[in-house]
């Protein structure tokens, strides 16, 4: 019933060799054209040969070992060659054999912290730098066509995510809360590379939403609001969806009184013009790191017995929001884990923080931790169940506000103590967890992906790939895979055979089934 | 040589402590003790900029009337003054700064201790291992006491004249806080697992998940079994501890942990 208002995809302005138009027209099947699989952000494929009446015989198909850090990116995979990263590197493998066609590698000043993917437009590629430039590679070859600066790298700026391509748009975040600089979203031409528009995460002075942020002093030029993570994107209200990250100074919320807008939040935008169209912050005024660029992920679904046009969150502060997509209308705020910082809801729909919780010289314990309930580890939402999957992680800090003069950077830090992590399924319509599945103590790292073969793929904190029932969140199936998956995996067909990709640290692996279940799965 | 550069260290640290804010309690002293002759010009640099510069962009240089130094593109820019040298020579009339007469020395000086100041901000994401006690005994020992033998349950595992005597004098004061709250590591689980024979298979919990549990024998060897054919019985001498974790006040927290200080 959920499908009855599935997402209709408009295309991107496509060329005949490489990323098709009609990719983008209809749910992926064969192929994954962007760094979520659709504009959505659901995670969820159509692809059943792979189900839970076979799921017990897959198989490996191939591993790709890449001999860097771990891989935390989402493969595309366009025309049978998958296209991943690591900070500096990208690779181009073979999607039905597991071989190398190129690799690219750019040394780069900046942090490194991790890389999400990269973007495509017809025959080119876009992936970010740790030190904030922006590089079109062309897919045949990997050979460079142009590189952009982004923001300063010596001001902190670097870039780890995976560029959003609309239409004629590649939208690129930034990254960087070291130092107290102003977060940005921009769109770029895809021949170009020129700059369409900036949107500032901080209004101007005298700006609306400006008088969030005190007079008479520079916080507002200095307010952070990273654009870490790829939003999503609904091509009938032509609105893009993002999450922006933490205010700056990080813990020291003294210095900046006020909702701090529009950090913490998740902003509807005109992709043609950057203009704001609407916006809702999970975390007003944080004090914790806790960036809302969790995905936004959209679907249509009943709401009170009416059809609605969703965007939930799964936001890193430890609370999972419901919005109205078409106008930011809030519909569900509650907790998916047993956070400590809140007192309850206000008005609004906005968690109400405790003022002692805030972090102090002297140490303030709370759930979550800086590193959060969740974070870029992609969330789920399965229409055929009606259910929201997260990897929510209880984890336990103590904040220290360790700055006396003007804060500045973070200006303190939380000292993890604790962390456990679970698969939550949430129902949208309530926030009501409905299923839990414990993976092991220490902080959950991967992501999931549901499937129209009624399967949910996630891992454990014990380096298990999981295929659980998305209705009930038992165990189908498992393989130790000798490490941490610390990406999300993803699901295609080539050739009538679907394959599964994940990975295990710096290995990439591709399951799919034996011959002689794909012929029966085709009758 | 390991004790003199440990010496040289501590002087350093506590010149920086004693001469910077506290945002500087980071990573600034890992910069300053690079070399001596580094740390000398940043001391320099700084009576300097305090003298000349600090009236307007703050003795600290996060800006005043004039703008902050620490995140400025300019600084960020400059190499061993490089373009801090030009700004301070010429001026910048137009914005009211006057131009100033410095020797290359005296200009060398100031770049330094700016740098010195934009590494310290880029890395104030840390708590430093020597973080002061000042800073963290807030708390009221009595009553922490109380909480200790009451409403906290400590006592039934812990006794501060056994296994926490001195504990004060153990740990540094920023640790002692983390470990009274959640002793990572200090305590391993064990485990008893009950094979389809009946037999118990004890020992030291190697590993746990949802399919698998390892343990190390008494003996000492390692012992691996699927759980879905045995039983399988942790005992986490933690647990008290993460069950604390969800209850504890901030007030209980600092009580507490200024109960724990008297135990030197």
């Amino acid at each position: 019933m959920l499908f009855l208002w599935g997402i209709v995809f408009s295309p991107p302005a496509g060329r005949s060799q490489g990323l098709q138009e009609s990719a983008l027209l209809k749910p992926a099947t064969d192929t994954w054209p962007t760094y979520n699989g659709d504009y959505s952000g659901r995670r969820f494929s159509v692809l059943n040969q792979i189900n839970v009446k076979n799921i017990g015989s897959l198989r490996l198909a191939w591993i790709f070992q890449t001999h860097t850090q771990a891989i935390k990116s989402t493969p595309l995979e366009v025309n049978g060659i998958l296209y991943f990263t690591a900070p500096d590197h990208v690779w181009a493998v073979d999607a039905r054999f597991g071989r190398m066609i190129w690799h690219y590698q750019r040394p780069s000043e900046g942090d490194h912290i991790g890389h999400r993917g990269v973007a495509m437009y017809g025959d080119w590629l876009y992936f970010t730098t740790p030190d904030a430039q922006l590089v079109s590679l062309n897919a045949k070859d990997g050979s460079v066509r142009w590189i952009r600066e982004l923001a300063d790298p010596k001001l902190g700026y670097f870039s780890t995510m995976a560029p959003l391509v609309i239409r004629n748009h590649v939208i690129v975040g930034v990254s960087g809360d070291v130092t107290d600089i102003p977060g940005f979203l921009e769109s770029l031409d895809p021949d170009t590379g020129k700059i369409q528009w900036r949107w500032y995460v901080e209004p101007k002075p005298g700006e609306p939403r400006s008088e969030t942020w005190p007079r008479n002093s520079d916080a507002i030029r200095h307010g952070g609001g990273m654009t870490w993570m790829t939003g999503s994107y609904d091509p009938r209200l032509n609105l893009l969806y993002w999450g922006t990250g933490n205010p700056n100074p990080v813990l020291a919320g003294e210095v900046r009184p006020g909702d701090n807008l529009f950090t913490c939040s998740i902003v509807a935008l005109n992709p043609d013009t950057g203009t704001l169209v609407w916006y809702f912050q999970p975390s007003p005024h944080d004090v914790h790191d806790w960036d809302a660029v969790e995905t936004p992920v959209l679907f249509n679904a009943p709401f009170n017995g009416k059809p609605r046009e969703l965007l939930a969150q799964a936001s890193r502060n430890g609370f999972f929001f419901v919005l109205d997509r078409t106008n930011g209308e809030h519909l569900v705020t509650a907790p998916f884990i047993d956070e400590t910082w809140a007192s309850g809801i206000d008005s609004r729909g906005r968690p109400i923080a405790k003022a002692d919780y805030a972090p102090r010289p002297d140490g303030a314990l709370v759930e979550p931790a800086s590193d959060g309930a969740t974070n870029w580890m992609a969330p789920s939402f399965d229409p055929q169940t009606g259910l929201f999957y997260v990897n929510a992680r209880r984890t336990f800090s103590i904040f220290y506000l360790t700055a006396t003069g003007k804060p500045e950077g973070w200006a303190g830090r939380d000292r993890d103590l604790y962390a456990d992590s679970a698969i939550r399924a949430i129902d949208y319509r309530t926030g009501k967890i409905v299923w839990d599945h414990e993976i092991g103590k220490g902080e959950g790292t991967a992501g999931i992906l549901t499937t129209a073969g009624h399967l949910l793929f996630t891992a454990d904190n014990a380096g298990n790939l999981l295929a659980l029932d998305p209705a009930t969140g038992h165990t189908l199936w498992h393989v130790n895979l000798g490490g941490r998956m610390e990406s999300c995996p993803m699901t295609f067909e080539l050739d009538g055979r679907q394959y599964l990709i994940v990975s295990a640290q710096d290995l990439l692996f591709a399951f799919t089934l034996p011959e002689n279940l794909i012929h029966q799965s085709a009758k | 040589m390991y004790l003199k550069t440990t010496h040289k260290f501590l002087i350093l640290c506590a010149t920086a402590i004693i001469t910077f804010t506290a945002a500087i309690f980071t990573d600034y002293n890992s910069f300053a003790q690079s070399t001596s002759g580094q740390a000398a010009a940043i001391e320099r640099g700084q009576k300097q900029f305090e003298a000349n510069c600090g009236f307007c962009h703050g003795n600290d240089a996060t800006g005043a009337r004039g703008p902050d130094l620490i995140r400025s593109k300019l600084v960020a820019d400059d190499v061993g003054g490089n373009l801090i040298g030009a700004v301070i020579r010429n001026g910048r009339p137009q914005k009211g700064m006057p131009a100033f007469t410095m020797t290359q020395e005296q200009i060398d000086d100031i770049a330094a201790f700016l740098h010195a100041r934009i590494h310290g901000a880029m890395r104030s994401g840390r708590v430093s291992d020597t973080y002061p006690l000042s800073r963290l005994l807030t708390g009221d020992a009595p009553q922490g006491k109380a909480y200790f033998n009451g409403a906290g349950g400590c006592s039934a595992c812990h006794s501060t004249t056994g296994d926490l005597a001195h504990i004060a004098s153990k740990y540094a004061p920023i640790d002692l806080e983390a470990r009274m709250l959640y002793p990572r590591g200090a305590a391993t689980s064990t485990v008893t697992v009950v094979l389809p024979s009946g037999e118990k298979v004890e020992g030291k919990l190697v590993h746990l998940d949802e399919f698998s549990v390892a343990l190390q024998d008494a003996s000492g060897w390692y012992r691996s079994f699927s759980r879905n054919q045995v039983k399988v019985q942790v005992h986490d001498p933690l647990a008290a501890h993460r069950a604390l974790l969800s209850k504890l006040s901030q007030a209980d927290v600092h009580n507490l942990f200024a109960y724990l200080e008297t135990l030197k």
